[in-house]
């Protein structure tokens, strides 16, 4: 995932600055502080605080993929290590995972055992699905985008895989990702005896959407959303449970829900814009999430003559658009 | 009064998507007026999963399966037993 630079009058503007691009909570951010605001005579800032922040990755990307790739796109600083780096990194989650549980070796465990029984499962079930998970667990050489499962891996999957920390190298796509997510929603259709139907689309490299259409599906979204939030809780909790994760996001929508949101948002954004620029007033907006803070940011961003910044801070932030020459 | 069976069927497949022991889950319904009560077990070590942090993963069960609940007629709450 990208890192963004933002600035603000502290560091914790800077940083919020950062969420509203990246579109996500301060949990689900990664930071790196490139400079301490530094305040004058009679408070005034003398120089603005810079960060840099991203969305965390999933998991620690483990060293087999992806070192080129990313490397390259890095620019500078403590990034470019190569592989001393990423394997402090690596090591790092496996701490965190060690002191999660007393008992983690054996929660380990199961958990691997789980996977066999999805993996056995999932062999009765489909045929694709199957050997592209496998591909996924066999800790591919291949960088993440080659997702195309290939007989070796396949081969090499079939193989009993005993390791000692069983999490490591046991990278699951984002298409395979997906497809639990898929998974997972049309089990959930059935179990409230709708039927939906449940699609998956590639947004882009790093996004899929999983969406589920179909009549009275309004039980699934419920009072502003708030059910369709839930519904996503839950399935990045399903999704969580994998070891090693691909990064990227699987999104979900029903009925189109926030498609129109989306929209009518974006279309709110524009008007609004465009009062700021005819009477050259700044123009504050009610408190959203980050996420829709974004698509506000994104939309102005693409017209001339105004410009956004936010204040407050969550659950109260908002952005003000403002008129500039 | 109808049975919360919609409700229970999303609570049994939502909990079972969750924890590592699915053959451990069991769901119990204390049926009242106007108001089931639905009673999950899971393993042992599967409650902490279930409930998640801060009680988050517990919360969104519970939305998801008072909607679920909509189309029995009837409210529901959820209780996680130890």
């Amino acid at each position: 995932m990208e890192w963004v630079e933002a600035t603000g009058r502290s560091v914790t503007e800077a940083k919020n600055a950062a969420l509203d691009l990246l579109g996500v909570a301060g949990d689900e951010a990664d930071f790196e502080v490139l400079a301490e605001e530094e305040k004058g005579l009679f408070g005034r800032v003398k120089q603005e605080a810079r960060v840099r922040a991203r969305v965390r990755p999933a998991q620690p990307r483990p060293k087999a993929e992806g070192g080129g790739r990313r490397n390259d796109r890095k620019r500078n600083r403590n990034r470019g290590g190569g592989g001393g780096d990423r394997s402090k990194a690596r090591s790092g989650g496996g701490d965190r995972e060690r002191s999660k549980g007393r008992d983690s070796g054996e929660r380990e465990q199961r958990r691997q055992q789980q996977r066999e029984q999805r993996r056995e499962q999932r062999e009765q079930d489909r045929e694709q699905p199957k050997r592209e998970r496998q591909a996924a667990r066999a800790g591919r050489e291949e960088s993440a985008e080659d997702s195309a499962p290939v007989a070796a891996s396949v081969g090499a999957a079939a193989a009993p895989t005993p390791r000692s920390a069983p999490a490591e190298g046991d990278v699951v796509s984002l298409d395979a990702q997906a497809e639990i997510v898929s998974e997972f929603m049309s089990g959930l259709s059935d179990a409230f005896g709708l039927a939906g139907e449940v699609t998956t689309i590639t947004v882009d490299e790093e996004t899929r959407e999983i969406q589920l259409n179909g009549d009275d599906l309004g039980l699934l979204i419920g009072p502003r959303g708030h059910t369709l939030r839930c519904v996503q809780d839950l399935a990045r909790t399903v999704v969580q449970r994998q070891g090693d994760r691909e990064p990227g996001r699987v999104r979900i929508d029903v009925a189109m829900y926030y498609a129109e949101r989306r929209a009518s948002l974006e279309r709110f954004t524009r008007e609004l814009a465009q009062k700021v620029i005819d009477s050259g007033e700044e123009l504050a907006l009610e408190p959203m999430r980050a996420a829709d803070r974004k698509i506000v940011h994104d939309t102005v961003g693409e017209i001339d003559g105004v410009d956004t910044i936010s204040e407050g801070s969550d659950p109260d932030r908002r952005v003000v658009l403002i008129p500039v020459d | 009064m109808s049975e919360p069976e919609t409700a229970n069927e999303v609570l049994t497949f939502l909990v079972k998507q969750i924890v590592d022991q699915p053959d451990a889950v069991e769901v119990d319904i204390e049926s009242a007026e106007e108001r089931s009560v639905l009673e999950v077990r899971v393993a042992p070590g599967d409650m902490g999963r279930v409930i998640g942090k801060r009680g988050r993963v517990a919360n969104a069960i519970r939305t998801v399966v008072r909607a679920a609940a909509v189309r029995d007629g009837v409210e529901v709450d959820v209780e996680f037993l130890d």
